[in-house]
């Protein structure tokens, strides 16, 4: 099964030759998808009219695996880049954002207003990559949070044109029982130009991926 | 006698403007993906006087092939790059073609 999803994510990876961050670079445009693990599915639409903050939008559907609860959240959103630093062979980033939205889901009736928060920090090299991401989405009915650290590792550095390869380590936390305990993956990472994908299995044998890119 | 000042001074130009820089080559601190270069690459070639944009992550560089006769100044260039993201440390003008450049990126690649 590994093997289907290496061989997945590689042929993606040729057939749209691309990094997650909220905001990729100044008049720029970033699409993106993730599936997590049958948990959690995303789609974002971010435009950045500069390099330090970008508009969008967005839709989130969880499905718990505690209780069989779903959530489907569309949601507007603003990304917001409160530093950087250019080092010399690194660069490091605070993202922080937030946005509103609307909710249904099978735990209550009618639409519910939802509020959307969180934040990133991230370092990167072209051999080491660390990050920490917290989303949260709630309203009257519900509170879900996201945690997820990743650590990447490239077995090369690549540059610009070439094809970049990392191999990617994540734990992930969920609260508002939308998982019980913590979820670790390990994932391929391919970029190349615009263009990036993931793809990888989490502890419990379920297919983890994302696909973006900016252009 | 002005008729003739006039042109010598539009020919002087002309050829002062051949003798201009062919490349510019800029030090960028914070350039370590493929995105960064991807929005470099699309900020510069937004420039009139841009004709080719070479950006090589090893080497921290950052390189405009410039067409005949044009130039862009030091500060529209910073400009750029910080409105980007990036911090540029250095700037260097050279008569090196952007051939020429590439080749060597590629002789020094690890």
């Amino acid at each position: 099964m590994a093997r289907f999803y290496v061989g997945l994510c590689i042929t993606v990876a040729a057939a749209a030759p691309a990094y997650a961050k909220p905001i990729a670079f100044a008049d720029g445009t970033t699409v993106m998808a993730e599936y997590g693990a049958g948990t959690m599915q995303e789609f974002q639409v971010f435009y950045a009219p500069r390099f330090y903050y970008s508009v969008g939008g967005g839709q989130v559907d969880f499905t718990s695996d505690v209780d069989g609860r779903t959530e489907h959240i569309t949601y507007a959103r603003l990304n917001w880049l409160a530093h950087r630093w250019n080092l010399e062979a690194a660069q490091a980033n605070v993202f922080v954002w937030g946005g509103l939205g609307s909710a249904t889901g099978n735990a209550f009736t009618g639409t519910r207003v939802t509020s959307n928060a969180g934040l990133q920090a991230d370092y990167e090299t072209r051999r080491v990559y660390a990050s920490f991401k917290s989303d949260l989405q709630r309203s009257s009915d519900f509170s879900d949070r996201i945690d997820t650290l990743q650590l990447g590792l490239a077995p090369y550095a690549h540059d610009y044109g070439g094809l970049a390869s990392w191999l990617v380590f994540q734990t992930r936390h969920y609260t508002g029982e939308l998982h019980s305990g913590i979820e670790t993956a390990a994932l391929l990472r391919l970029f190349k130009g615009g263009a990036w994908v993931e793809a990888g299995i989490t502890n419990a044998g379920k297919l983890q991926a994302m696909a973006m890119f900016n252009f | 006698m002005k008729c003739f000042q006039v042109a010598l001074s539009v020919v002087l130009l002309a050829v002062n403007a051949s003798g201009t820089a062919a490349t510019i080559e800029m030090t960028v601190n914070g350039l370590v993906c493929a995105f960064c270069a991807q929005g470099i690459e699309k900020k510069l070639k937004k420039f009139a006087a841009t004709a080719e944009v070479v950006v090589n992550l090893e080497h921290r560089l950052v390189a405009v092939a410039l067409k005949d006769g044009q130039d862009i100044s030091d500060t529209d260039l910073r400009k750029a790059l910080t409105d980007a993201g990036y911090t540029v440390k250095a700037i260097a003008r050279t008569e090196t073609p952007i051939a020429d450049l590439r080749e060597r990126l590629k002789q020094v690649q690890p």
